[in-house]
């Protein structure tokens, strides 16, 4: 495990820097730095200081942290969406500013769109680069059965379940190629069970079609069963606080998942997030106060 | 309408800029109003000069006439809304409160809604005689229709809890109408009213401009008849703001009270 | 309450049983010359001068003029209304400056200007779709505007996610989303519209069915009148009808 705040006490922070530079050189993404600062009506709230992490070809990374720790922040920022930021991401060497083709982002919330239907949507990044119209369609079916969803291609989403939707959204990003899956807490509405399956489906694509993928999650035991390593945030302003890596063998079915190094993975980053998660508790509530006082 | 209340909350520098827009825009309209009517382009009677307009209007603001007729129209939609309002209040909650009444007799207020309420005013020519009966009639009619409308949605649209609230405190009937039913249909009823305003006064005014000696209708038309374009512009410019001004105030009224 | 009380169907035939026997009572009250046969003339007779009215006033060839008037102003709506919305969702400042308007627009009572529309196009068709068109517009922009704004932005982030052009933006996403409010506008738009216009037919005194109306009552055929005044109401009814089937059969997905 290697602590990834910067900054660090200046021998050992060399060390770090140059394992970090040799990492860099073969990451697919490289972050640096990153912060965000936003102008609220009553001041400013630091979202995200200061994380600098890189995702390597092929590899499963998770950033888990608790509510408010600036997790979408940090989505935002690597998927392009947000304007002005501190810090750098690169991908494959090159800065990224705005979003980026070799990006493909999976949203929390409902994104599919509800006057197309499950074919059509998934075939639409195919549409827009100007793919003919019985290409796409045989491409989008390929990633429709992928995701599980075949004979479903002339549904459209108010006739689909929240999981079954989120799935669409997940081939439709899928069938845009991109080198870099980038989702955010997108089983976040659905239930444990669903979310379990489709956490398994997830891994399983990733797998196969070896897609590099950066996943954001409150969900602990989602990020040990689905990632590689896992990026633990701390509360806003969000920093890297750890990084852990997952020695667990793939595949990684329902039986890993009540394995022993299973739980003890999950009780070690638990110890962190609880630390987070009650200092986000104790500043809910001061707020509350605060507010109530005025 | 969202846009009104938006602009309160928008910061100096926009509602500045909003300002000039509207100014310009008014500006570039009055402008190219006074080109095509000193250009001759369109007759020269028809668009009159701004300043004509203005004198128009002046003078009519000046005397007793338009006042007299206002107040006659104004009563003739008074009238109407009271008749109309109170009877459309009155078959909403009927409607409303019972389900297959509405499954009745529903469909026949929700359709003859949207008809041209006008096309009724030779039936009521014919029983309320040519004078100020006929258009409070015709205001009744047509101020009906969204009242009924609207309430009897209301009443379907009230929250089941607060009617058992009400009885399981054993509340009567007229204490459940006054405390509960009314208070909590506010809402629809101030809208049913601001739409029944707004048909009332059309159809009063389009009665008086087709049969009638007098009202603001008649002054209308009859400025039609002279052919005296300066004074049917400063009537309908003034009946507009009228119209508006009314429209607004309800609908302010019918805001919920901010906490 | 017994069930076959709850039955709907049950419902609308005493609905329409109450409107036969609410008949039946108004032609007992004029035989017994208790409401004045003058004024209000026998429900038979007015029944009974449906077919007579449809012979020989040229009834569907009224209902045509009407209906085409209506089209025309609703075309026009369309292209004006939605093209002024989407101007207004582009154009901040323009849309914080004139949305107001749009809705004091909305409530002013237009159709009073008819006469000034009489002096500009004369008693001709064009004033009849003038008005048609200025009454129905207000609701169309406002919808367009309505829906475009509503576009959920994550469906937003969608697009740009995948890199999309402002026009594509607008074209795939915005658009498409704001379809349904755009109908409910366009459904509104019609239903003023056709008030409007035969309302206006009827002051006027020219055009479709409108004017046959003005034409009977001035020709003091009661009955005649009456019965027109049916087939408005069937025409409004129709047209109302057909614009909720076509909302729904036009924005089925959502």
């Amino acid at each position: 495990m290697i602590s990834g705040s910067p900054g660090a006490s200046a021998p050992a922070g060399e060390a770090i820097a140059a394992s970090r530079a040799a990492a860099s050189r073969d990451a697919l993404l490289d972050v640096r730095g990153i912060g965000k600062t936003f102008q609220t009506g009553e001041g400013s709230t630091t979202a995200v200081e200061a994380m600098s992490f890189t995702v390597s070809e092929g590899e499963f990374v998770s950033i888990i942290g608790p509510s408010g720790c600036g997790k979408s922040t940090v989505f935002n920022i690597i998927g392009g969406l947000v304007a002005d930021y501190r810090g750098e991401v690169r991908v494959s060497g090159e800065k990224v500013s705005g979003t980026h083709p070799a990006i493909g982002m999976v949203f929390q919330e409902e994104s599919t769109f509800p006057w197309r239907n499950v074919a059509d949507n998934v075939a639409f990044p195919l549409e827009i680069s100007g793919m003919s119209k019985t290409a796409r369609l045989e491409r989008a079916a390929h990633f429709v059965e992928m995701v599980g969803l075949r004979g479903f291609e002339r549904h459209y989403p108010s006739q689909l379940s929240g999981g079954m939707r989120q799935r669409v959204a997940l081939a439709r990003t899928l069938a845009s190629s991109p080198r870099l899956l980038l989702m955010d807490e997108p089983f976040a509405a659905l239930d444990e069970q669903t979310r379990l399956l489709l956490g398994d489906k997830v891994l399983q694509i990733q797998q196969t079609l070896r897609q590099t993928t950066l996943l954001i999650t409150h969900n602990l035991t989602e990020a040990v069963q689905l990632s590689d390593r896992v990026l633990v945030m701390t509360y806003r302003p969000g920093r890297l606080k750890r990084v852990v890596d997952i020695d667990l063998p793939h595949p990684r079915d329902s039986e890993v998942v009540s394995s022993d190094a299973f739980g003890h993975y999950v009780a070690q980053i638990w110890q962190d997030l609880r630390e987070e998660a009650s200092r986000g508790i104790r500043d809910d509530e001061s707020r509350v106060l605060q507010a109530g006082r005025r | 309408m969202a846009g009104a209340s938006d602009l309160n909350a928008a910061p100096r520098r926009d509602r500045r800029r909003v300002a000039v827009v509207r100014i310009g825009i008014v500006a570039l309209v009055l402008a190219a109003w006074e080109v095509s009517a000193a250009s001759g382009l369109l007759l020269r009677e028809v668009v009159p000069s701004l300043v004509v307009v203005g004198h128009s209007l002046i003078a009519l603001l000046a005397g007793i006439d338009f006042y007299r007729n206002l107040v006659i129209t104004a009563g003739e939609i008074a009238a109407g809304m009271l008749i109309g309002g109170m009877s459309g209040l009155a078959v909403g909650i009927a409607l409303g409160a019972n389900r297959f009444v509405s499954q009745a007799y529903e469909s026949v207020v929700y359709y003859l809604g949207p008809t041209p309420k006008i096309i009724f005013f030779p039936v009521m020519i014919m029983w309320f005689g040519v004078g100020a009966g006929s258009k409070i009639a015709m205001a009744s009619v047509s101020c009906f229709f969204p009242v009924a409308i609207s309430v009897a949605a209301g009443m379907r649209q009230i929250d089941r809890v607060h009617l058992l609230v009400g009885r399981s405190f054993r509340a009567t009937y007229w204490q459940m109408v006054w405390k509960i039913y009314l208070p909590a249909m506010r809402a629809p009823i101030a809208n049913g009213i601001r739409l029944g305003l707004g048909v009332a006064v059309i159809g009063t005014l389009l009665a008086e401009t087709k049969l009638s000696n007098q009202g603001l209708g008649y002054l209308v038309i009859q400025a039609y008849a002279r052919f005296d374009m300066a004074r049917m512009y400063a009537l309908l410019i003034v009946l507009f703001v009228l119209a508006i001004a009314a429209n607004a105030l309800i609908g302010r009224l019918a805001r919920p009270r901010s906490p | 309450m017994t069930s076959w009380m709850r039955s709907r169907n049950t419902a609308r035939a005493v609905g329409v049983l109450t409107l036969v026997v609410v008949l039946a009572g108004i032609e007992a009250l004029i035989r017994l010359g208790v409401i004045n046969r003058f004024i209000v003339p026998l429900p038979t007779q007015i029944i009974a001068s449906l077919p007579r009215i449809v012979a020989e006033e040229n009834v569907v060839q009224r209902f045509w003029q009407t209906t085409q008037e209506v089209m025309w102003a609703s075309l026009v709506i369309a292209l004006i209304g939605i093209s002024l919305g989407a101007l207004l969702y582009r154009v901040r400042i323009l849309r914080m400056a004139c949305e107001s308007w749009v809705g004091a627009l909305a409530a002013a009572p237009i159709v009073l200007a008819y006469p000034l529309f009489l002096v500009l196009f004369g008693r001709s068709v064009t004033t009849i779709v003038a008005i048609g068109v200025i009454a129905g517009l207000a609701p169309v922009i406002l919808k367009t505007l309505e829906g475009l704004t509503a576009t959920r932005h994550v469906l937003l982030d969608v697009g740009r996610s995948f890199r999309l052009n402002p026009s594509q933006q607008f074209l795939k996403v915005l658009l498409p989303s704001a379809l349904p409010s755009i109908f409910v506008g366009l459904r509104l738009g019609l239903i003023f519209s056709m008030i409007n216009i035969v309302g206006v037919e009827f002051l006027i005194n020219f055009g479709g069915l409108g004017q046959l109306i003005n034409e009977l009552a001035e020709r003091y055929d009661l009955p005649g009148t009456y019965g027109a005044i049916c087939f408005v109401i069937l025409t409004s009814i129709t047209f109302f009808v057909i614009a909720e089937h076509l909302e729904k059969w036009l924005a089925p997905a959502t």
